[in-house]
Formats: structure tokens, C-alpha cells, sequence
């Protein structure tokens, strides 16, 4: 299994493509590399905290700002039922019975963009919702594994930056990430481990926050100590280590 | 072999699937059946993520060493050569030097391991994952068992396919990704409810089940409302 090298190589295509622009890592460069790697026309990213998109935060091209926008307008359609099912939506094919079942106004419209076929990924962590990507291609076909493991890897990434840009109070239009990690790190969850969503949990009860901020309280501790966040959420499940209710202390 | 406690099991999975069906409830249902049925000391479901990695959806213990012995299977173990052939790899005696899994062997002995069995789940020509089984005692394990835990590994199969089908048709991969959220949703509900009432894992996990059952709903869903929940109370 290769999971975590797999996740590294996708983090530095996100890196470099943000140093290409001259600016740090933004959901945007997620949403880019995510385009290529599964060979797809177009993307957007849609920020969320309940069972619907809340508003657009990124597309790469009109195609996907339109599509993006449809599902707002029409309250139906992938990235309502990845929210509602916590589970990707893997639309390889617009044209077909099933879709034009499932979202009767958002195929037709869609289909009028030139989109075929649509990939939404939800953005979330157990409980965590921030939000969803999706792919378009103007071509029918599935995903292969492959660009269905990199596409959940780098959904995970854009989770996770998500998630540090709106705890910092600095959520921008553009999900910049502002996030403190050791240079380089990748800021995904290839590697899981059971600990960090027990001690997540723990955390909400520990800090009175919710499951949001206590995963950014985790990994803003483990961070400010260069600390593994695995070992650190197995300390607290072991209940070695309990985090102050006082912010100040793990400088976020 | 108990013949009834074996078709007590199938009754009992085969009404689950009736119900309001929670897979990650389902599958905990299976392997605490595994351990009775199959004289194990403890039983896992591992799921192959397609992020590239070997995940633990249910386990019949939380116990300290469990979660680690399921991890450095996504480097070597029975369970990783069991998800690569496709066919059921047994570990007799974890305590031979001839070991192919060193680094599994040690954190299994560690555990209280001697005897492991992983025995494929398969969908067509796909392995999606692996039922494993362990025993504190060395020995391989009989031919009549490992029918029964193939059998089950197969219901686990089943039980995925089953996951919401009955609402719309989806794919394995959606499938997957869902049981494996819910994993995630019940696991931070687990911890929130062991610090806000000082118990163990294991323990906020009954708990959290048998209000599920109580209320009639959904494992997940009781989770989930739980996580976010501001009130203090619990059941919620």
C-alpha cells in the first residue's frame, strides 16, 4: 500500500503549482491538480456546514462556475446528496436513466454546459463538514482506481485546508490556507489512524468547541510542538494529555 | 461447532439487514460473532480504501495494540497478502522464527496474538477487503472454521452492497467511502462520550449502540447527532 507517498507526490503538484502563480497554497491549486489528475474538463469548490452547498469558492473555467452555481440555484443535485450521504458521487455519465432520476432539473441544465459527466467528492471528516469538490468532463467514462484515489487523497487535502482557513478567521473568497505545518508537509489524512477522530471527539468535550475546532485545536498542538499528529491524539486517548480550554496556549 | 449459536448468527445478521440498516453497526455485529462462533480472541473488518490504504471499519475490541496490529498490516501481514492473492492466509503460530511478518509477528505476540487467519471479501474479481481473525493460541485453524469465516466475510460483502441501496443504485466505490466516513462519525462520537463520562472506548461504543437500538435509528445517525450536539445530555 502506498498511500503515504502517494499523498506526498500529490502535495508537491499542488505546491508547485502554487509557486508557479507566486503565492501560497490555496484550494484553487487543490481544485487545479485534482482537474488533472483526473483528466476532467473542469472543477469547483463550494464551501459547506450543513446538508447543502453554501456558496462557490472556487471553479476553474465557466462551465464549472456554471454548474457550481446550478445546484445552488436549483437546491438539488451531486454535491447536495454527497453531503447528505457523506459519500462520493461518481456520475460518470450524465446521459443515463439514473442521473436524469436523481436530479431531473440539474442533468438537463447541465448537460445543456456541455458537461457529460460529473465527479463530487464531499469534504468532511467523520462528522466535520466543510465543504464539497467537484469534477466535470465533457466526455462520458468512469474514474479509474487510480484518479479515484488521488481524487479522494486531494479532497482530503482540500478538507483539511479548508477547515484551517475558516478556523484561522481568515476564511477569504478564495479558501487561502493559513494554516502553520513543518515545511513541506502534506496537510492530508492518507494515513489514518483511529486515535485522531477518538481524540477529536474527546477534544469537543475537553474545549466545550465543536468537532470542527477541536480537529484544528489537535493539529494546531501537535504542529506548535512538531509533534506527529497521530502520537499526540494517542496521548489524549490514553489520557495522558488534556488540552486547556485557553486557546493562547497552542497559538492558534 | 455450536450449530445453533452458528444459525442464530445468520438470523440474527439477516434481520439486521431488514432493519434500518447501519453498516459499521453491522459490521461490529459481524466480528463480535466471528470471535463466538470461531473461538477467536478477537476479529477485525479491514477495508481496502482506494487512497491506497488497508482501514479498519469494525473491530471486536478496542483493546490498547488492536488499532496498531491492524496499521502495520498496510506494510506487511496476513491481512495485506490476503487483500493482494485474493485467497485466506493463516499465520499457525506467530512465535516462529520463519515468520514472513516480522514486524506483525512481534506486535501480535505483544498483543496476546499466537494464531491469525485473514480471509478475503470479495466482490467478482475484486478483493475489497478482509475479515481477520485472532487467537491467543497457536494452531491453524479448521477447515470447518475457515467455511464459516469465508461465509462471513461474505455477508460483510453483502452488508456493504446493502448499505442505502434501497434508496438509489451506487456504486461499491461510494459504498465504501460512506461506511468508511461512518466509521469516522461513530469513532469521534466514541470519544466524546468516553471523556464526557470517563469510560472506556469500548464501553461508549455499547453505549452509543444500545441507544441506536433503543430508539430505533441508525447507528451512525445517533452518532452524528451526538458529535453535533451542543447539549449536555446524553441521549440527546
Amino acid at each position: 500500500m502506498m498511500s503515504a507517498s502517494r499523498a506526498t507526490v500529490l502535495w508537491g503538484l499542488v505546491a508547485e503549482h502554487a509557486a508557479a502563480a507566486g503565492r501560497r497554497v490555496t484550494i484553487g491549486d487543490v481544485c487545479a491538480v485534482a482537474v488533472a489528475s483526473a483528466r476532467a474538463s473542469g472543477g469547483w469548490v463550494a464551501a459547506a456546514s450543513g446538508r447543502g452547498p453554501d456558496f462557490v469558492l472556487y471553479v476553474t473555467d465557466p462551465v464549472s462556475e456554471q454548474l457550481a452555481e446550478l445546484q445552488l440555484l436549483l437546491g438539488e443535485g451531486p454535491s447536495h446528496d454527497v453531503l447528505a450521504a457523506a459519500a462520493p458521487v461518481l456520475g460518470a455519465d450524465l446521459g443515463d436513466k439514473e442521473s436524469a432520476r436523481r436530479w431531473p432539473a440539474f442533468t438537463a441544465e447541465a448537460r445543456s454546459t456541455g458537461a457529460t459527466a460529473v465527479f463530487v467528492f464531499p469534504l468532511m471528516i467523520g462528522a466535520i463538514r466543510s465543504g464539497i469538490i467537484g469534477l466535470y468532463r465533457s466526455s462520458p467514462g468512469p474514474l479509474s482506481s487510480q484518479q479515484l484515489g488521488d481524487c479522494l487523497l486531494l479532497a482530503d487535502t482540500a478538507t483539511v485546508l479548508l477547515l484551517e482557513s475558516l478556523d484561522g478567521g481568515t476564511a477569504a473568497a478564495d479558501g487561502n490556507g493559513h494554516g502553520t505545518r513543518p515545511g513541506g508537509q502534506s496537510p492530508g489524512l492518507a494515513v489514518h489512524r483511529v486515535e485522531i477522530d477518538q481524540a477529536t471527539g474527546m477534544l469537543t468535550e475537553q474545549l466545550g468547541v465543536t468537532a470542527a475546532e477541536a480537529f484544528a485545536r489537535l493539529r494546531a498542538y501537535a504542529y506548535a510542538r512538531d509533534r506527529r499528529l497521530a502520537d499526540v491524539a494517542g496521548d489524549i486517548v490514553a489520557r495522558r494529555l488534556r488540552l486547556d480550554p485557553d486557546p493562547g496556549q497552542v497559538g492558534l | 461447532m455450536d450449530s445453533e449459536l452458528l444459525s442464530g448468527t445468520f438470523v440474527e445478521l439477516a434481520d439486521t439487514m431488514v432493519a434500518e440498516f447501519d453498516i459499521i453497526d453491522f459490521l461490529h455485529m459481524l466480528t463480535d460473532r466471528s470471535v463466538a462462533l470461531l473461538a477467536a480472541s478477537a476479529a477485525g473488518v479491514v477495508l481496502a480504501d482506494p487512497r491506497g490504504e488497508l482501514r479498519v471499519a469494525a473491530a471486536s475490541s478496542d483493546a490498547a495494540g488492536m488499532a496498531e496490529l491492524f496499521q502495520i498490516q498496510n506494510d506487511q501481514g496476513p491481512c495485506l497478502d490476503c487483500f493482494r492473492t485474493g485467497h485466506p492466509v493463516t499465520a499457525a503460530d506467530l512465535a516462529d522464527p520463519g515468520t514472513p511478518w516480522p514486524r506483525f509477528a512481534v506486535a501480535a505476540t505483544q498483543t496476546g496474538f499466537r494464531a491469525v487467519e485473514a480471509v478475503p471479501m470479495r466482490l467478482r474479481d475484486q478483493v475489497i477487503g478482509a475479515l481477520n481473525l485472532f487467537r491467543a493460541t497457536p494452531g491453524a485453524f479448521e477447515p470447518a472454521d475457515l467455511r464459516i469465516a469465508q461465509a462471513l466475510a461474505d455477508v460483510a460483502t453483502i452488508g456493504l452492497l446493502q448499505e442505502r441501496s434501497l434508496r438509489r443504485s451506487e456504486t461499491m466505490a461510494e459504498q465504501l467511502q460512506a461506511a468508511l466516513n461512518s466509521r469516522v462519525v461513530i469513532e469521534q462520537a466514541k470519544g466524546k462520550l468516553a471523556e464526557r463520562l470517563g469510560t472506556g472506548m469500548d464501553e461508549a461504543f455499547r453505549m452509543l449502540r444500545d441507544h441506536a437500538r433503543n430508539s430505533n435509528q441508525r447507528l451512525t445517525d445517533v452518532a452524528r447527532d451526538f458529535v453535533d450536539s451542543t447539549s449536555a445530555d446524553f441521549p440527546t
